[in-house]
C-alpha cells in the first residue's frame, strides 16, 4: 500500500475568475492513488483510499503567475444534497498572523489520514474551496469530489 | 504553490529621455499587494517574498519573480504581433501602387512630377540605422503611436520598450536573489525576459538596481537612427519566511475530519 495519495487541483485562474466558476473547465482533479479512482481530470474525482493512508491536495495555477490556493476543504454530512451542507468550514485557527499580517494560504499544507471509520464503497464528499487572490467572487468552491474507501 | 511573481516597470521614454534621468520618470507595479507589497505604482515599491519553511527550517516553496518593462504612451503591447512589420509593408505598398499613377500622369506637362515623388517619399516614412550589435528595435521603419510613418526629424514618434540590460545591488551581491536572464516565447516580452529566484531564509528587506537601456531616434544629415541611451533604477524585495502547517488541525499531521 503507497502510504501517500497526491490530490492535484489544477486551477485555470483567468477562467474561473471570468466565469465565476470551478466548472465549464476551470478546475480539474487528479490522483495518484493506487485504487483506481474515478473522475480523473474532472471536478468529480473520486479518490479511492484505505484507512491510514495520508491524503494531500496540493493546488496548481495553470497560468503561474496568477494565484490560486485551496482556503478550505470540509467533509459535508452524509445526507447532505449538494446544498451549503451544515458541516463548520474546518480551517485552521486563525492564532497570530503569520506573513505579515497578510494571509498567506501558501503556509498552509492540506494533508490528513483517512480515519477508521469510513464505510467501504461509500463515497465522502467534501467542499473544496478555492481562493484566487482576494475581493468580491475571489473564493469559489465545488462540492463534488469525494474521497472513498476501497 | 506560489505564484509567480511580476513587476511591471513602466517607463515614461520620452519624459526619461528629456530629463536624462529615469528618478520620476518609472512606475513599479507588481501582483503582491494582497500579500504585503507596497508602493504600488510609485518609485518607491517594495516587492514582498513571502517565504515558507518546513519544520525541519528547509525552504518549502520557491519565490520567483519576473521582471515586465513597459513603456508608458507607447503602441500597447498587446497589439498583433506582427503590427509594426505590417505597418511597415503596408506604407510600402500604397506607395508602390502610387508609383504606376505618377508614371501615367507624367506625360501631363501641367502635373509636377518631381513633387509628386517628394510626396511619395515622404509616405514611405524613415528608416531608423541601428548600432551594431546593439539592442535597437528590428523594425526599421519609424512609426508613431498611431501606426503612421513618421517622415521627418521633429515629429512625435513610437518609443520602442525599455530593455533590462541586468539586475545588480545588494540583493543580488548578499545572495538573497539570483536574477538572470531568460528565453521566452512570450510575445509580450519579445522573447527575453528577467527574472529571479529567492532566498527566503534570511528575512530583511534587500535594495536591488535595474539596469534599463531606451532607445532614442537621433537624427544625423537627416537619417534617423536609434541611439541606445543606458540608465538605472533601484527598488527592493522584503523578504519574509514563516512556516508551513497542517490546515486541518493548525499544527501537525492528524485524521481528516470526515463526519
Amino acid at each position: 500500500m503507497k502510504p501517500h495519495v497526491n490530490i492535484v487541483v489544477l486551477v485555470d485562474a483567468v477562467g474561473a475568475l471570468s466565469d465565476r466558476t470551478l466548472n465549464n473547465g476551470n478546475l480539474s482533479l487528479v490522483d495518484d492513488g493506487a485504487f483506481g479512482s474515478r473522475g480523473q481530470g474532472t471536478t468529480d474525482l473520486c479518490t479511492v483510499v484505505v484507512p491510514g493512508q495520508v491524503v494531500q491536495w496540493t493546488a496548481i495555477a495553470i497560468d503561474v503567475q496568477t494565484t490560486a490556493e485551496i482556503s478550505a476543504i470540509t467533509f459535508l454530512p452524509p445526507d447532505a444534497a449538494g446544498g451549503a451542507g451544515g458541516a463548520a468550514a474546518e480551517e485552521a485557527p486563525a492564532g497570530e498572523a503569520p506573513g505579515g499580517g497578510h494571509e498567506n494560504l501558501d503556509l498552509k499544507v492540506w494533508e490528513g489520514i483517512v480515519p477508521a471509520h469510513l464505510q467501504p464503497g461509500v463515497p465522502y464528499r467534501y467542499r473544496l474551496e478555492v481562493r484566487m487572490h482576494e475581493g468580491r467572487d475571489s473564493v469559489l468552491h465545488i462540492d463534488t469530489p469525494a474521497l472513498m474507501c476501497a | 504553490m506560489a505564484q509567480q511573481q511580476g513587476i511591471i516597470v513602466l517607463v515614461d521614454i520620452a519624459n526619461a529621455l528629456r530629463s536624462r534621468t529615469l528618478t520620476g520618470n518609472v512606475y513599479l507595479f507588481d501582483n503582491m499587494k494582497f500579500l504585503g507589497s507596497t508602493g504600488q505604482g510609485t518609485p518607491d515599491l517594495v516587492t514582498i517574498c513571502p517565504g515558507t519553511y518546513w519544520s525541519d527550517g528547509s525552504q518549502a516553496t520557491e519565490q520567483v519573480l519576473n521582471w515586465l518593462p513597459a513603456s508608458l504612451g507607447s503602441i500597447p503591447p498587446t497589439v498583433p504581433r506582427s503590427y509594426h512589420a505590417d505597418r511597415a509593408q503596408a506604407t510600402d505598398q500604397e506607395a508602390l501602387e502610387e508609383i504606376a499613377g505618377v508614371a501615367d500622369r507624367a506625360g501631363d506637362p501641367s502635373v509636377d512630377t518631381a513633387a509628386e515623388l517628394e510626396g511619395l517619399r515622404r509616405r514611405v516614412g524613415a528608416r531608423a540605422r541601428r548600432q551594431r550589435g546593439g539592442r535597437a528595435p528590428a523594425a526599421p521603419k519609424v512609426l508613431d503611436v498611431t501606426g503612421n510613418v513618421v517622415t521627418g526629424e521633429g515629429q512625435a514618434y513610437n518609443h520602442p520598450n525599455p530593455v533590462i540590460t541586468d539586475i545588480t545591488g545588494p540583493a543580488v551581491e548578499e545572495k538573497i536573489m539570483y536574477p538572470a536572464q531568460y528565453g521566452s516565447p512570450d510575445m509580450v516580452s519579445d522573447g527575453w525576459y528577467w527574472a529571479a529566484s529567492v532566498d527566503t531564509s534570511r528575512p530583511g528587506t534587500y535594495r536591488y538596481t535595474m539596469h534599463i537601456q531606451l532607445h532614442e531616434l537621433v537624427w544625423r544629415n537627416g537619417e534617423p537612427a536609434w541611439e541606445p541611451v543606458d540608465y538605472t533604477c533601484d527598488s527592493a524585495i522584503k523578504v519574509i519566511s514563516d512556516p508551513k502547517r497542517n490546515a486541518f488541525t493548525g499544527a501537525g499531521l492528524g485524521v481528516l475530519p470526515i463526519p
